[in-house]
């Protein structure tokens, strides 16, 4: 049954690539038992290694490219209006077609059949949100790497997707580039926008983020991210258990629960972990 | 042993535009023995600086040195690089994992080792110490490079350098795209190396992987220098910074809040989590009862305070100017001048006509000459061939003579396209691919009701206008790693001929690559889906200006078909 308040619903998806006939059968499957559902307005984190099926389930939520799914996907038919949804991807030089961010955000909206007399100020409005209002008008050879995926999540916005898609936008940006990008997207999410955020970088999760963690095609883990790094009686977290190397305020706190002196509540940044020494000691 | 590599006043301009300047005075010097780390912005200048020292970009001007030899040497006309450096160095740059050419991994050991001129028993030996000390089992050597995954050809690239032994490592962002078991195994190399009295430079992001590794670090901005300075204090000093490694955060915060595990001296930045915990624990354990209530009231002060915000805003580097000029015309006004000019100057069959139409040429081209600039070589190259042609076309050889009728004639054809193609050189600059394609539709629209996909075809347009100027890019860093490779000691612009297909083959590969991702994010992002039906946000209006530039042309051609 779907609920009023989710965006998508997946029951029991399956998907493998697509081919024709017999070899279909043998293909092996890219996503398996996907049960998963979303309401407006939520943040989630995936993660995953690379080939764990993060993007194939992104795009299957987004309602893209030529797969077989089998199971049943549901998206809300009032807000998803073009039945699909953008995803921005990784490299930024691929990310803008335009030579400008306002004639990208056009293009964008122009292909997505928007009436004409409303794109400019569409675009205008789209390109504010994001900050980049201010360089509208510059070359795209000018723009950093960041400037290019924050225009790419313009155009997302200007052609009122339901949801933002961002596949790895934070993987080829410098440092300081990578906290503004995730800056304004969390600034969007906190105005009502529901957003996937897909990462190598547990570093980017903040307290109490959803976390769905694939592996092998499979969801290994759908919670909060303080439940992702506890550590049950063994010591043992399903973030270590995955492979994954866990942020050195998780380390540490993890340490100190060693020496008998766990914390509160799992520190997610560094002034979560002075706070919570402060309190402890 | 080696000695320090010496920067001094070094500055690099732009290959087509000489007033800017991409690196501007650098002075540095690295320590052999040391790692030192360049960090800074994307763009700031740290790739070119690797290149610089590697002597793939040409200084234009300051100096370069490795212990008392200097890399540029000018005995004879042209400089070239020092060969003892050359082979001294290796250098790693952002594409060297995809620079595969040969068709089994062994080859490319086998090009790379070649300039060093050694034993078959020696580079076997070389070979198999570098596969492990990268993590590569044995077996993948008689496999092609290309079918290795991503990981795996990232520490081949690292191998092929290790395999030549360098003095000098020079690596730009070496962290990009490895697991964690690739760099702790990168780390460890170069520990290894610097152990050996060895050194290293390294552009890098990854402070949380390298920092702990480094002995000094450099910070480019905007081209030069803006900070030089032992890992440890740099560390020290920028922990608060909000893209600082979480640990040299975590670190400040609770040294804010009382909880200072003392700044070490020396050595790492920051502690192990283990170590961290053990220091907080101790400290627990040592504090009487109403101390510790004390010093947490003194620390709740201490933390609300809001760390010094020293992030540099994301807003720097280019001074970018708007792009008024491309989109100031209508691309109509300027395809018809275009086509109007050009048709008459071919027309000329006279001197003089060839003078009246270069100089009504010279009156469109004076006020865009800026966008002339870049092609000047071209120009200079075309006008040497056509003297060459001329000549030819005069040369009699049975007897020796020369006809000038003929030589003077072929002049006059070509001095005719060489004006229009001057003309049709600022074009690129003139317009916008979105222009373009609106103008297309908005001319052709027409011809949709006959069937003719006019929208498609202008959006493909639009499409290769933004993919060409990545073309030449994208070149120039193939032949970069190919000269860098085979230890060439030409000026970095002048490939030799053996070191073509290096660079042509995965050029060619990475233009594939590149296509594929740009189809992918299209798809991505929504565009061209079938069932989308595109408008057209941007209308294009014929303005004054543009009815003025085709009066011009329009008349312009009228003379030139009256004086014909």
């Amino acid at each position: 049954m779907f609920l009023a308040k989710n965006l998508v619903e997946l029951s029991n998806v399956s998907v493998k690539p697509l081919t024709y006939g017999d070899k279909m059968n043998a293909q092996p499957y890219l996503l398996q038992h996907i049960e998963v559902s979303m309401a407006g307005g939520e943040w989630i984190t995936f993660i995953g290694r690379n080939g764990s099926g993060k993007s194939t389930l992104a795009r299957v939520i987004a309602g893209f490219g030529a797969m077989h799914i089998e199971g049943r996907v549901e998206r809300d038919p009032v807000r998803f209006v073009t039945g699909q949804v953008p995803i921005v991807l990784q490299q930024p030089d691929a990310s803008m077609i335009g030579s400008t961010p306002w004639e990208d955000v056009v293009m964008m909206l122009e292909q997505h059949g928007v009436e004409g007399s409303k794109i400019p100020e569409l675009a205008e409005d789209a390109l504010r949100l994001v900050g980049m209002h201010i360089r509208m008008h510059q070359r795209v050879e000018t723009l950093s790497g960041g400037q290019k995926q924050l225009t790419a999540i313009a155009g997302c916005l200007a052609v009122q997707s339901p949801m933002l898609i961002l596949d790895e936008v934070t993987a080829m940006l410098d440092p300081e580039a990578c906290i503004h990008v995730l800056e304004k997207v969390r600034e969007l999410n906190k105005r009502g926008v529901t957003v996937i955020w897909i990462t190598q970088k547990l570093e980017e999760l903040a307290a109490s983020d959803r976390v769905l963690a694939l592996e092998q095609g499979e969801v290994r883990f759908d919670h909060k991210a303080e439940s992702f790094f506890a550590r049950d009686e063994d010591g043992r977290s399903i973030c270590e258990s995955m492979g994954f190397t866990a942020p050195y305020v998780i380390q540490t706190a993890w340490e100190l629960e060693k020496l008998g002196l766990p914390l509160e509540s799992l520190p997610m940044t560094p002034e979560t972990l002075a706070k919570a020494v402060q309190q402890r000691w | 042993m080696v000695g320090d590599w010496k920067l001094n006043q070094a500055t690099v301009v732009a290959q087509n535009e000489r007033e800017k300047q991409l690196l501007s005075g650098i002075n540095l010097t690295f320590r052999s023995g040391a790692i030192t780390l360049l960090v800074g912005h994307n763009g700031s200048g740290k790739s070119t600086l690797l290149e610089t020292i590697a002597g793939l970009r040409r200084l234009h001007s300051g100096s370069i040195e490795q212990g008392n030899e200097s890399l540029w040497t000018s005995e004879g006309r042209k400089p070239r690089l020092n060969k003892t450096i050359v082979m001294n160095t290796g250098i790693a740059l952002q594409q060297s994992e995809s620079q595969w050419f040969a068709s089994t991994v062994r080859e490319e050991f086998d090009y790379s080792l070649k300039p060093y001129g050694i034993t078959s028993e020696e580079r076997e030996k070389r070979i198999i110490s570098a596969m492990e000390q990268a993590g590569l089992p044995l077996e993948l050597l008689e496999r092609d490079p290309w079918t290795l995954s991503g990981g795996q050809q990232r520490r081949l690239a690292i191998a092929c350098l290790l395999a030549c032994e360098p003095q000098w490592l020079l690596l730009d962002e070496p962290t990009a795209g490895l697991d964690a078991d690739g760099i702790r195994r990168l780390c460890a190399m170069l520990d290894a190396h610097r152990a050996a009295g060895r050194g290293a430079v390294v552009a890098t992001h990854d402070l949380d992987a390298l920092l702990p590794l480094a002995d000094e670090v450099a910070v480019i901005d905007g081209g030069s220098v803006r900070e030089a300075a032992p890992a440890a204090s740099w560390a020290a000093a920028h922990a608060h910074d909000a893209a600082a490694p979480q640990a040299q955060r975590a670190l400040a915060q609770l040294r804010a809040a009382g909880f200072a595990p003392p700044a070490e001296p020396s050595g790492a930045p920051w502690p192990a989590p283990r170590e961290l915990a053990a220091l907080l624990a101790a400290q627990r354990a040592a504090t009487p009862v109403q101390a510790a209530a004390a010093q947490t009231a003194a620390a709740c002060t201490a933390a609300t305070e809001p760390p010094p915000i020293s992030a540099a805003p994301i807003t720097t580097t280019t001074l970018a100017q708007p792009n008024r000029l491309a989109s100031r015309f209508d691309p109509r006004a300027l395809i018809a001048a275009y086509l109007l000019l050009a048709t008459t100057i071919l027309l000329q069959h006279s001197w003089a006509g060839l003078a009246v139409a270069a100089a009504l040429s010279a009156a469109a081209l004076i006020p865009l000459w800026e966008q002339i600039r870049p092609w000047l070589k071209a120009i200079r190259a075309y006008i040497i061939m056509i003297a060459i042609i001329a000549i030819i076309a005069g040369l009699h050889f049975n007897p020796v003579s020369f006809d000038w009728a003929p030589a003077m004639q072929n002049l006059q054809r070509f001095s005719g396209l060489l004006l229009v193609m001057m003309l049709g050189m600022p074009l690129m600059a003139l317009v916008t691919p979105l222009r373009v394609q609106r103008s297309l539709e908005q001319t052709f629209g027409w011809l949709n009701r006959f069937k003719v996909p006019v929208t498609q075809v202008a959006l493909t347009v639009t499409l290769i206008f933004r993919f060409i100027p990545l073309l030449a890019d994208e070149w120039e860093r193939y032949v970069k790693i190919a000269h860098a490779r085979g230890k060439a000691t030409t000026a970095s612009r002048s490939l030799p001929f053996r070191m073509l297909l290096p660079a042509m083959v995965p050029y060619i590969r990475s233009l594939l690559r590149m296509a594929e991702q740009m189809a992918d994010a299209l798809e991505a992002r929504g565009i061209g889906h079938p069932a989308a039906k595109p408008t057209q946000g941007l209308r294009l209006r014929f303005s004054r200006e543009d009815m003025l530039i085709v009066i011009f042309a329009a008349t312009a051609a009228a003379i030139l078909i009256f004086i014909r």
